[in-house]
């Protein structure tokens, strides 16, 4: 039983699995209490100044109004990246999907500037350059999606008598969704890093991003810590609802990865 | 007394050849299968189409079926003949490909909804189920298929929106007695259903094909004068075999036949020369 843990592709039983996983997390925390690292905070430190966040800071509100910007700017992206990602099907459109791939390599700052031009409100720079940022993501990992259509596939449609457009619907927009969101759930941490920066730089808006910096500058490390913990809780729960997502829409999805 | 005679065109094959990258694959192949009549029979036309693993039988389906332009040459179908378009011949690939995202009973659906209104769709669905054994299956994903009952959905999809032309590529590999002889008994109603229906058959099983067929293709490299093997492929006159002339079709119990013995032997005596 136990030993089925070291053994490679094993299938241990879910109780034992999920006890190994507990003591483990139980270890690190143990760890961390008993053996504090000179420069690291202790976890007696970090949960008074997650305590403290909380109550006197708005930690909650800060992360909720994050949140719902990210997600907000991730919907628009995730449309705007299907679109251009699907449209590299027309030859036309091919160079703007590489072009859009190839803008990652913009740095953030430098962007936001452009966008502070371009738009009135400091909510706006922010959306925009999230939107910005997670739609060349998305188009990049996307178009990579798009091409994995076999030969054999693409043929198949067209023997049911299917047109080149119908075939490439059913193909390549309907048979890889469920793909596509998956490239949507990896990029979901991008745009993560991309907000505590925006919001360090646009500072009106408040927001965790904005937190973090005023913890990082006075040196509150268990501060930094915590809200860090906090960030990493809610991308754990973003990619688990995800996968939820995908096993109710996709079900077919997974059937053929090995267990 | 003359049995059977021979109409109009159904598929015409002109001077195809293909390369890739400069290896060529096929050559000079020219074919015609015309729709054979027999008085008082309603009789479609039944191709066996053999040749050595690799030598172009898959690449050769794909150009008849309108997927892969050959390097030279036409490929001629229906009634006026016309250049092939996709979807006019049908055919199932060798590795029995389905939509991985639509269960058994939607990928026979929306093959059957090309050409028939939803109500009969369903209905022709439905029978396909029952006939190739796959009704208790008809919720699952192909991913949850077995490798025969994919091929039965797939041959199933394919007669679901053909026309009269439709290419089975290896139908017999992987099914078992049974349901090898569920695959004959579809193709010998498919053909019998119209006159103007034509299965080409790519098999490695020459009795069972050769059994079915009227009409033998054997795709192999040829030789020149000096015994040189010629580069590609191609099916030379005596590898096309009129097995009606030859009084080797539509025979019941044909396979006990010495005759028969006799043309399965020479067939794979002439497989073993290429
Ligand atoms: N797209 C392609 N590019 C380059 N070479 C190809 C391509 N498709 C097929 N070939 C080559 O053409 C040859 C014939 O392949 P094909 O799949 O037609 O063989 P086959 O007769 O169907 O064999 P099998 O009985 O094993 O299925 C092979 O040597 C293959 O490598
Ligand atoms: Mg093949």
């Amino acid at each position: 039983m136990l030993k089925d843990l070291f053994v490679p592709n094993a299938k241990p039983r879910p109780s034992v699995f999920f006890t190994m996983v507990a003591c483990q997390v139980v270890f690190l925390l143990l760890l961390w209490l008993f053996y504090p690292l000179q420069l690291f905070p202790t976890l007696g430190e970090v949960l008074a100044s997650f305590k403290d966040l909380v109550t006197t800071q708005g930690l909650i509100q800060e992360l909720w109004a994050s949140l719902t910007t990210a997600l907000g700017a991730l919907a628009i992206a995730t449309v705007l990246a299907l679109v251009i990602a699907y449209l590299t099907a027309l030859p036309f459109f091919r160079p703007i999907a590489y072009a859009a791939s190839k803008m990652r390599y913009l740095t953030l700052t430098g962007l936001t500037f452009f966008m502070a031009l371009m738009v009135s409100s400091g909510h706006q720079v922010k959306l925009s350059v999230l939107i910005f940022g997670a739609t060349v993501y998305l188009v990049t990992g996307m178009t990579s999606v798009i091409l994995t259509t076999t030969q054999e596939e693409m043929d198949h449609a067209r023997t049911l008598g299917m047109s080149e457009w119908r075939s490439f619907y059913e193909v390549v927009v309907l048979g890889k969704l469920d793909e596509m969101l998956e490239v949507v759930r990896q990029n979901f941490a991008i745009i993560w890093t991309m907000i505590t920066l925006v919001e360090t730089l646009y500072q009106s808006e408040g927001g965790i991003g904005l937190l973090l910096y005023k913890q990082n500058r006075y040196l509150h490390l268990a501060g930094v810590v915590a809200i860090q913990l906090v960030i990493l809780a809610t991308g754990a729960l973003q990619d688990y609802l995800f996968e939820f997502l995908r096993r109710m829409f996709f079900p077919y999805s997974d059937l053929s990865v090995a267990k | 007394m003359v049995d059977h005679t021979y109409k109009e065109p159904i598929l015409t094959l002109r001077d195809i050849s293909m390369q890739f990258g400069g290896e060529v694959i096929l050559r000079d192949i020219s074919l015609d299968v015309l729709d054979v009549v027999r008085p008082g029979v309603n009789q479609g036309q039944v191709v066996g189409f053999y040749g050595r693993s690799g030598v172009g039988k898959s690449v050769l389906c794909r150009i008849i079926a309108g997927l892969l332009p050959p390097s030279t040459g036409t490929v001629m179908v229906a009634n006026p003949q016309r250049p092939v378009c996709p979807g006019d011949v049908g055919f199932v690939q060798q590795r029995y490909p389905l939509f991985n995202h639509r269960t058994l009973l939607d990928n026979l659906l929306v093959a059957a909804g090309r050409k028939h209104s939803p109500a009969d769709a369903k209905a022709k669905a439905q029978d396909f189920l029952i006939r190739f054994d796959l009704a208790p299956h008809r919720r699952k994903y192909p991913a949850m298929l077995s490798g025969g009952q994919r091929q039965r959905a797939a041959i199933a999809q394919q007669l679901l929106c053909s026309e009269h032309l439709i290419i089975l590529d290896e139908p017999f590999s992987g099914l078992d007695i049974a349901m090898i002889d569920e695959v004959k008994k579809i193709i010998i109603e498919v053909t019998t259903s119209d006159e103007l229906n034509t299965v080409v058959i790519v098999s490695h099983d020459l009795a069972t094909t050769t059994a079915l067929s009227d009409t033998l293709w054997l795709l192999g490299p040829e030789r020149d004068a000096a015994g040189q093997c010629l580069a590609g492929a191609t099916i030379s006159q005596k590898h096309q075999y009129n097995l009606a002339e030859m009084g080797l079709a539509w025979q019941p119990g044909i396979q006990a036949k010495p005759e028969f013995v006799q043309l399965i032997e020479h067939l794979k005596d002439e497989i073993r020369k290429t």
